[in-house]
């Protein structure tokens, strides 16, 4: 039906909500049984009930749908998730291999690959440390290396006895 | 004993194809409807329905099991219908010229239409009510449409908009007063 003036009904505005949730089955016993007692004696009320039981159904489009096109949904649904599964990114993979829940694990990982790397590690370097004769060697290297500028300081203080001896004599000339 | 929806989401999460597609066939019905709600077109709703199933698919992994799937998933579904209505408004707005242009007076039609004449004010009423529906903001129709046309309660719609019962309350009066306000003419 279709009224030719087109000014909706005015609802008493403290009851105006609670109609809404009324229609909808929404309201607590209590508040309903008060909806329904005021209902019954107020003319604007009733209307406003009335007009959203004629307007609020025709919001409402039918589809049915046939078996066919349930089927055909589910078989286009399988294709395109199988497409987004194989489309899936190499950061997507990323992303979900770094999920919150994982972090843990992989910090248990990683400091257990650093220890056993430390450990084996150390031994690698142990394994090639010097012989002791070489330590021995090493030791006395800088020592060594001291007896060679004592060498050659000694053969200068030589030289400085011999200048001096070779020197004539003050006084001599 | 058939696995529960929480059980299928671990499944697949671990890389099980087959328990997601398990999801879609419980879900893909009501998914369907709902954005059918929104769009008011078959291909366009099962598109969006199945966009909605490929992005829950592809953040699975986001799923913190805190709501059951049915909130998140159908969370994602609002999502994608509300998505959609942003970027189709511009073809909203010139259906609604349109609309306007070839609106038929009240007096032009009869108490008892001939069989052509009930299928035009058909059409008339689901594309005024297409519009106003349109007309209302974006959480206004999502509450209006979970409680209207797919019966849900007032909980699982505040679950689902991630909002307080009261505030969906508002939403829903808002937009019946709205729609009632538009749709006076069909009381």
């Amino acid at each position: 039906m279709i009224r030719h003036d087109k000014s909706p009904a005015v609802a008493c505005e403290q009851f105006e909500e609670d109609l809404v949730l009324y229609y909808y089955g929404e309201l607590a016993v209590s508040e309903r049984s008060t909806v329904t007692d005021h209902v019954q004696s107020c003319e604007p009320c009733r209307l406003y009930l009335k007009e959203m039981e004629s307007i609020l159904p025709l919001t409402v489009k039918p589809d049915e749908p046939p078996q066919a096109f349930w089927d055909d949904y589910s078989q286009e649904m399988r294709r395109k998730l199988t497409a987004a599964g194989a489309g899936e990114s190499w950061w997507q993979s990323l992303i979900s291999f770094l999920q919150p829940w994982a972090i843990p694990a992989y910090a248990t990982a990683a400091v257990a690959v650093l220890a056993i790397t430390l450990t084996i590690g150390k031994g690698f370097w142990s394994s090639k440390e010097v012989p002791q004769e070489d330590e021995a060697f090493m030791e006395i290297l800088p020592a060594a290396e001291n007896l060679d500028f004592f060498k050659t300081m000694e053969v200068l203080d030589a030289m400085d006895v011999l200048e001096e001896m070779g020197t004539p004599a003050k006084g001599s000339v | 004993m058939q696995p529960g929806d929480e059980e299928l989401v671990a499944l697949a999460r671990n890389g099980d194809h087959n328990a997601f597609e398990e999801l879609v066939e419980r879900h893909k019905q009501k998914a369907y409807r709902i954005a059918f709600d929104f769009a008011r077109d078959r291909e366009e709703a099962k598109d969006l329905s199945q966009e909605a199933f490929l992005r829950a698919y592809m953040h699975l992994g986001n799923f913190d099991g805190r709501s059951g799937f049915y909130t998140w998933f159908y969370r994602i579904l609002v999502n994608v219908c509300l998505d959609y209505k942003r970027r189709a408004k511009r073809t909203a707005a010139e259906e609604f010229n349109e609309a306007v242009e070839n609106q038929v007076e009240p007096s032009q039609v009869s108490q008892k239409p001939a069989s052509p004449d009930q299928q035009v004010f058909a059409g008339q009423l689901s594309r005024k009510v297409s519009i106003a529906l349109e007309a209302l903001p974006p959480r206004q129709r999502t509450a209006f449409i979970l409680k209207n046309n797919q019966g849900l309660s007032i909980k699982e719609i505040a679950a689902m908009m991630q909002t307080a019962e009261g505030t969906v309350k508002v939403h829903l009066h808002r937009a019946v007063t709205a729609l009632r306000q538009s749709l006076a003419e069909f009381a």
